[in-house]
């Protein structure tokens, strides 16, 4: 290893560095290396190389992964701070289901200071918490964390939840190439699914979703629900595979939770947004 | 014994010929005899997991063929992997279905989704991985009584909390992203049921550090190498869980515990 290489490897992210050192290894066994990694090397020029090797070994530019985590952080803003007011409020949860909702508020608030610090992590500015509106600009009429409001309450918790889930896994892809990201995130996923899971039960509805349906929330949520009916899986029809006493449709319905796209999920909480 | 209305059956085996159980059907129908020969009685006794089902089980955990997922092949291993560990929850359901009768109704119904979302799991995962890749698992629950409400939740929820951390840990080792969309999607309502099955036990159960009963024990879900989860399954596996070209590399997730 030349004196310039070695300096050059001090000065990457040991992180990136493990991922060239894979690909160099790879491509000494003939594995598929790029053209432009090819003519990089066949020009001498290992800086080169190794800047098309390192922005290839990611497959999306870091800044892609700080959008993900920006994303994810206005999404726990939101629920943290509906559950911090709605812990906070005088008469609104009744005493045997605070466990529950103390449980999910200290949740999303460690969400909330763990990607703040993923961000940093990758060199970013975690954004500032916005104001929320939660009648969600009025779609939930005079919704204000009072004291008679528990049901919509628990709408809007449910809503928040399945959503949540919906939201991670359409951004899992984009995170395929950074493992400690994804690993996070995906924890923080299925924890979401458990929150979603519980406050539908405490709703007295299933735990998870039938077709598209949004059971007896407000017609204005139907989007946190669309999509969910899809049969296909991996290119494949899997209507039927509930047939004959495995529940039907309904059940393969239910067997898988569908993504939701950045833009679908924006759409969704955008109302929520003061 | 050359009686048309009479049938010797001598050995097990004879139970599994087609000639034999047609034979069978026949003679009961006509009101006929079948004589078990004392062969047949000890070998019979096969419900060697005790859940009340005879045949399926061949022998007590890990003492089977190497059940052998090569991370070799990619992404088809990690599907393999998954679906090893849906064909224990299937079964697992399947049998608790059979013998809940004395649950409350609203277990029932719950553990009957449960168990129709696992076998539609199993069988999407036998359609993706084809015929090449599949492979049978055999259960064995040692002597797990299925009409025990608490532990069969409790077996359950070990079942949904492994799922869980096995999907979470094993997605960093899928390479196509339609791949990692399809274990997410069946990743979040194996946490679904964990939250539900842990709801059964302890209904609303706020948080109580790691080893809680609450619906969501931890603000981070585990995140388990494959390694860790082939051990946590194997007590309820007759084949011995083989995992060849295992990545050495492990991500941990935020917990640092897989």
């Amino acid at each position: 290893m030349t004196t310039q290489l070695k300096t050059l490897y001090d000065s990457i992210d040991p992180e990136i560095l493990e991922t060239v050192e894979t690909r160099r290894e790879e491509i000494a066994k003939g594995a598929s290396a790029s053209s432009k990694v090819m003519a990089a090397l066949a020009l001498g020029s290992v800086p080169i190389a190794l800047g098309v090797l390192s922005k290839e070994a990611y497959g999306q530019a870091p800044a892609d992964v700080v959008d993900v985590l920006q994303f994810a952080l206005l999404l726990e803003f939101l629920e943290a701070e509906f559950y911090n007011r709605g812990v906070a409020a005088a008469g609104l949860i009744p005493a045997e289901d605070r466990a529950i909702f103390t449980t999910i508020m200290t949740h999303e608030n460690i969400h909330v200071s763990t990607l703040q610090n993923l961000i940093q992590g990758k060199g970013a500015t975690p954004n500032p918490k916005p104001n929320f509106d939660y009648t969600a600009k009025g779609n939930v009429p005079g919704f204000n964390f009072g004291a008679t409001q528990y049901e919509t309450f628990k709408v809007l918790s449910q809503a928040f939840e399945d959503t949540g889930v919906r939201a991670y896994k359409g951004q899992a892809g984009r995170l395929i190439n950074d493992k400690p990201i994804l690993t996070a995130a995906l924890t923080i996923h299925s924890v979401e699914a458990r929150h979603a899971s519980e406050i539908r039960r405490l709703r007295g509805k299933k735990a998870w979703i039938t077709q598209n349906s949004r059971d007896d929330l407000p017609a204005f949520t139907q989007a946190i629900y669309q999509g969910e009916e899809n049969p296909i899986q991996l290119g494949r029809n899997v209507a039927r595979l509930g047939d004959n006493g495995n529940g039907n449709f309904e059940a393969v319905s239910e067997a898988f939770d569908e993504p939701l796209t950045k833009a679908e999920v924006t759409a969704i909480i955008t109302p929520f947004l003061a | 014994m050359s009686d048309k209305n009479t049938l010797v059956i001598s050995s097990a085996s004879q139970l599994l010929d087609g000639k034999t159980r047609r034979d069978f059907i026949r003679l009961m129908g006509v009101g006929g005899a079948a004589i078990f020969l004392p062969s047949v009685l000890t070998s019979c006794s096969d419900d060697d997991d005790n859940d009340g089902i005879d045949g399926g089980p061949i022998g007590p955990p890990n003492s089977g063929a190497p059940l052998v997922i090569d991370f070799a092949k990619g992404d088809t291993a990690v599907f393999q992997f998954a679906y090893a560990l849906e064909q224990l929850e299937a079964d697992f359901y399947t049998k608790v279905v059979a013998s809940m009768g004395g649950f409350p109704a609203a277990d029932q119904s719950l553990l009957r989704d449960v168990k129709n979302h696992e076998v539609i799991h199993r069988e999407a995962l036998k359609i993706i991985l084809g015929p090449a890749n599949d492979f049978t698992v055999n259960t064995n629950y040692g002597n797990l009584n299925f009409a025990d409400r608490t532990a069969v939740l409790t077996t359950a929820r070990t079942f949904e909390d492994l799922g869980v951390a096995a999907y979470n840990g094993a997605a960093q080792y899928i390479s196509d992203g339609n791949n990692l969309l399809l274990a997410g999607k069946i990743a979040s309502v194996e946490a679904r049921h964990a939250a539900a099955i842990r709801d059964l036990i302890a209904p609303k159960s706020g948080s109580q550090g790691d080893t809680g009963t609450s619906f969501a024990p931890k603000a981070f879900d585990d995140a388990f190498r494959p390694s860790k989860v082939a051990a946590g399954a194997q007590p309820f596996v007759v084949e011995r869980l083989t995992l060849n070209n295992a990545p050495a590399a492990f991500v941990q997730g935020p917990n640092n515990n897989g």
